[in-house]
């Protein structure tokens, strides 16, 4: 089995760029990364640090030959994004790699300080040198892991242990918390946490299905569906439509909430939706490249009343 | 900006609860209006020169027409609006009568309530641009499918007209199950007799060309221009060379049963459903054939003098274009077994269904009109009819009326003593359903005349006993219980749409119901039209239907057909998708949902793949327009913006 190194090397003979991480020499945790030639992919890494979902790159690398390293979570991303024609099976070339929840880095620098030393290995988490516990700085999109290994793949880099670590198997931190409130607790909860948005679309700009970009809706005003102002009843507005826009489309990553500079929880919206689709259409997008986005289909010989 | 706002009263229907005055002069002072008004009836000669009037006199360049249902009166208004040199797409119909006035009682909040709907529809009206219609040309010919009585009336009137027909049956013989019949109520005239003739004539017809074993794949296209698959199937005889002396049919070693005798009998894997069948062609059924199952026989293609006996044969595959398309699939018996386990479930074979019955009662029916029990073959005496079995059943999900059942009982009834004279017969009903013209008095003719003793109440059991069939049931009428011994027993079994009724309108893209019959646009004002245009409606396959009602619908359905294909071209509505090509992202969304397949994909001289619509195959059902993620693309009449309008303005 070959480090991720080596893949990326062999992979890059037939790719024209490979999407993977490096280290930041600064801060020491990874970083995104192109990788063009052998020399370049000497300086991959593939860590608990490596949080980004890198299928975000893929609707604007249509014309090449892209090679990717891609988690369990990720993977989910470019199936969707293939079954969605904004990337093609055949210009690929995916790297699989077994993950085992990632780091919140954020998080540990705001405890311990930017840049502090992390090592994270098996069963301890060293910070700074101190012995911490590890569960409690967990991405929170690692909370209800749907895939740790890829589904999807061409090599697989390193080992997959086919398991989704057990640490990650549980909703949304806030989501017992939120479940608890009345619906008039939730608007005033959702207004609280809008408040602070100061409309930097981060969200939008790490959600791989987010692919509209430069002409999205949050920020057009043909047709005019928010008005510009940075308030929370706005920026819930445009909130709730790109929610909507990821009916049936969000994989579930987690990048927009990771993203969010302010913290507004945002996966308690999609997983919310998420939930209602699978209970709907029995689909979860991202899940397999065999099946068909429900609300993209005109299903003609779908006969409802089963007469015929 | 220049906006008339005209609040009709339509007599007392508005004005009753809705105070006009109040809301046009409410409307005066809403942006962008210079005059408005109340009009006592809006869509009358003098309302509409009023309307034209203040057009001229207040250079109106948008109106907004507070009144009824735009589904009423839209397309008036729009003629109103041409005639004020006015682009018709300017005007705004809002409606304050059904959607207002009659659903309201108290003035007050009526008013209130049509104030909001008239600014919502001055808001929208403000964001309209003129429009322009353009015209597409009609194929004149004409598609029918399903080659029963009603499919045959459609033909030969519009064949008549001198349109083309292409009339596409899926059996082996067009008739459909009026050639099952024996005599037809109300005046007991033989049913071949009136139907063989009309069968020949669509033969002859120069402008009907007659495809029967086929049935239709795909629909594309739209009114004036439906593009359609058709497939016919192969059955091993060219239907040029064969001459119908069914010599194949005596020396065929295998038998089939009989669906056009509905198993009474049994005919041969290669047969020709019955003498009158038109075509008079003989068709093989591989299924039963010897030679496909066991791999030897050929015996047919031997003895066939006219040498049409065509192993090899193939299905064909006819892709052609029709300008509208009448659907006259008809129907079929309700599949009782299961449902009535207590009548035996079909185990006693002297209980029957009605349509057993007719062929049995036919003098060309395979008992030669003896009536039989299927048991031992002899004569009954006591017969026994049960209506509504799989009709007006709660019981077993199954509320509907047959419309026939109750009539072709007592024509049944009086058959049964003209074969039979010693018979008795006993009918046990629910209710009898004797609506048409002279129908009640036949009823009475089979009590009186033929002596039918009318039982009303469900029959609870059915078993055998000592060579007969006991009957129990209730008279509700006299609060017993009854039993009758009877020879054979004759259910009236319900009606479903024709197998394969759903995926055909699936296919056709038109409603249908949970037993397949299909949907009407509207159940009055267009009982023949479906909401797809320029595809119709003819006969049973929109709801069980007598002869006469088939026939009459029939021809209606050719009349519209006539009329929508006099025409050389069709306007096509301007309301149609409009892609905004600068901001699309390519991603194709709405061509996936687009289910008149109007969207293509064409490359901008940058390079970006956009999505652009085919103007005349967009019916502007708008299912793009929610596909599409940035929201670039829009239906013209009803944008975003305008719709965004309309809600600021109510919330405001
Ligand atoms: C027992 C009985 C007795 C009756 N007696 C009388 C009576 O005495 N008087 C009276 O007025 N009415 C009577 N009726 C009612 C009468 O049968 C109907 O009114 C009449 O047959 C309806 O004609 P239709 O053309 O609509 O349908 P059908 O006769 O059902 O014809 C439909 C045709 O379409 C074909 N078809 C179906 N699906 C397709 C497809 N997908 N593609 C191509 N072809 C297709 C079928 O093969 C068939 O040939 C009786 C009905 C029953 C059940
Ligand atoms: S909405 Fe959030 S969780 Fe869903 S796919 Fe986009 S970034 Fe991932
Ligand atoms: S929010 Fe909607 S319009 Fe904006 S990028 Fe996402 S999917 Fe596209
Ligand atoms: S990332 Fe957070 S702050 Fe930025 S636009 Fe999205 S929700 Fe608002
Ligand atoms: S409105 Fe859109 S989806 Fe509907 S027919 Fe036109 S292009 Fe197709
Ligand atoms: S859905 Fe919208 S953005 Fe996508 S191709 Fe169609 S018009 Fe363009």
């Amino acid at each position: 089995m070959n480090g991720i190194v080596d893949t990326i090397k062999n992979v890059l003979k037939e790719t024209d760029l490979v999407l993977g991480w490096t280290t930041d020499p600064v801060t020491g945790v990874a970083t995104p990364a192109r990788f063009h030639d052998e020399k370049e992919a000497e300086q991959a890494v593939f860590d608990s640090t490596c949080a980004h979902n890198l299928a975000v790159h893929l609707p604007r690398l249509k014309d090449s030959r892209v090679g990717i390293v891609a988690k369990g979570c990720d993977a989910r991303s470019v199936i969707e994004l293939i079954i969605e024609h904004e990337v093609q099976r055949e210009q690929l070339a995916v790297i699989g790699v077994g993950c085992g929840s990632l780091l919140d880095v954020k998080k540990i620098w705001r405890r311990y300080g930017y840049g502090v030393a992390i090592k994270d290995r098996d069963d301890s988490l060293l910070i700074g040198g101190e012995q911490v516990n590890r569960d409690e700085f967990i991405q929170r999109k690692c909370h209800g892991c749907l895939e740790a290994d890829p589904d999807i793949y061409d090599v697989i880099a390193g080992e997959v242990t086919g398991e989704i670590p057990t640490d990650t198997v549980r909703p949304h931190p806030l989501h017992d918390m939120f479940v608890s409130l009345t619906p008039a607790e939730r608007r005033s909860f959702w207004r609280e946490q809008f408040s602070r948005c100061i409309r930097c679309y981060a969200c939008r700009e790490v959600c791989p299905m987010c692919f509209c970009r430069d002409v999205c809706i949050m920020q057009t005003q043909i047709p005019r569906w928010a008005g510009g102002a940075v308030d929370a009843k706005q920026s819930e507005m445009i909130q709730l439509i790109r929610v909507n826009h990821l009916a049936g489309r969000c994989t579930g990553c987690g990048e927009c909430e990771r993203a969010c500079p302010v913290g507004i929880p945002l996966m308690l919206l999609l997983d919310e939706q998420n939930h209602a689709i699978e209970e709907m259409f029995a689909y979860g997008a991202g899940a397999s490249l065999k099946a068909r986005p429900p609300l993209l289909v005109f299903d003609v010989n779908k006969d409802i009343w089963g007469k015929g | 900006m220049r906006i008339g706002v005209f609040v009709c009263q339509c007599g007392t229907n508005i004005a009753a609860t809705v105070s006009t005055e109040r809301v046009a002069s409410a409307a005066m002072a809403l942006r962008d209006v210079v005059h408005a008004e109340s009009i006592q009836y809006t869509c009358s000669d003098p309302g509409q020169r009023t309307v034209i009037a203040a057009a001229h006199k207040y250079a109106l360049d948008r109106v907004v027409i507070a009144a009824c249902s735009p589904r009423m009166h839209e397309t008036t208004f729009q003629r109103t609006m041409a005639q004020a040199g006015i682009n018709p797409f300017m005007m705004e119909m809002v409606n304050i009568r059904e959607h207002c006035s009659w659903i309201h009682s108290d003035m007050e909040v009526a008013t209130e309530k049509a104030i909001d709907l008239v600014s919502m529809g001055v808001a929208k009206v403000r964001g309209q641009t003129p429009l322009f219609s353009s015209h597409v040309p009609v194929v004149s010919e004409v598609l029918i499918i399903g080659g029963g009585v009603a499919g045959i009336q459609a033909a030969l009137d519009i064949a008549d007209a001198g349109m083309p027909v292409t009339l596409v049956e899926r059996g082996p013989t067009i008739g459909g199950n009026m050639a099952r019949l024996d005599k037809t109520f109300p005046t007991l005239d033989c049913s071949s007799c009136i139907l063989t003739p009309r069968m020949v004539e669509v033969k002859h017809h120069e402008n009907i060309r007659l495809m029967v074993n086929s049935e239709v794949e795909q629909v594309r296209g739209y009114i004036g221009n439906f593009e359609v698959d058709i497939r016919k199937k192969a059955t091993c005889v060219d239907e040029e060379k064969c001459t119908g002396c069914q010599i194949c049919e005596q020396k065929c070693p295998s038998e089939a049963p009989d669906e056009f005798n509905a198993g009474v009998g049994e005919t041969k894997a290669i047969s020709i459903a019955f003498p009158q069948a038109v075509p008079l062609v003989a068709s093989l059924r591989k299924e039963y054939c010897r030679l496909y199952i066991k791999g030897k026989c050929g015996i047919c293609k031997k003895v066939c003098p006219a040498d049409a006996v065509d192993y090899e044969q193939e299905d064909e595959l006819h892709t052609e274009k029709f300008g509208a398309i009448v659907v006259a699939t008809g129907y079929e018996l309700f599949d009782w077994r299961q449902a009535y386990p207590h009548y035996g479930g079909g185990l006693y074979p002297d209980v029957i269904t009605s349509i057993q019955y007719e062929r049995m009662l036919s003098a060309s029916g395979p008992t030669g009109g003896h009536i039989q029990r299927p048991s031992d073959g002899a004569e009954p005496k006591e017969i026994v009819f049960l209506s509504c079995v799989g009709s007006r059943d709660e019981s077993i999900g199954r509320p509907l009326c047959c419309k026939v059942g109750c009539m072709y009982i007592a024509k049944q009834a009086i058959l049964t003593r003209e074969h039979i004279p010693d018979s008795r017969t006993y009918v046990f009903y629910m209710d009898v359903r004797a609506g048409g013209k002279g129908y009640d008095e036949f009823y009475r003719r089979a009590q009186k005349e033929a002596g039918a003793v009318y039982l009303r109440g469900r029959v609870g059991k059915i078993y055998p006993r000592g060579g007969k069939l006991v009957v129990m049931g209730a008279d509700t009428l006299v609060g017993e219980n009854v039993e009758v011994e009877a020879d054979l027993v004759v259910l009236a079994t319900g009606i479903d749409a024709a197998a394969g009724a759903g995926s055909l309108a699936q296919r056709l893209n038109i409603p249908y119901d949970q037993y397949g019959f299909l949907s009407e646009s509207h159940p009055k004002l267009r009982p023949v039209e479906t909401t797809t245009g320029g595809i119709f409606l003819a006969g049973a396959c929109q709801g069980p239907k007598d002869i006469p009602e088939t026939v009459a619908q029939a021809s209606a359905a050719a009349a519209k057909v006539i009329v929508l294909l006099s025409h050389d071209e069709l306007e096509t509505s301007p309301m149609i998708a409009e892609v905004n090509h600068m901001r699309c992202i390519g991603c194709f969304k709405c061509r996936e949902v687009c289910p008149y397949h109007a969207i293509e994909e064409q490359g901008l001289r940058d390079g970006r793949r956009v999505a652009v619509v085919i103007e005349s195959l967009c019916q502007g059902c708008g299912l793009c327009t929610v596909a599409c993620p940035p929201s670039v693309i829009s239906l013209r009449g009803y944008t975003d913006n305008q719709l965004i309008e309309e809600v600021t303005a109510v919330l405001r």
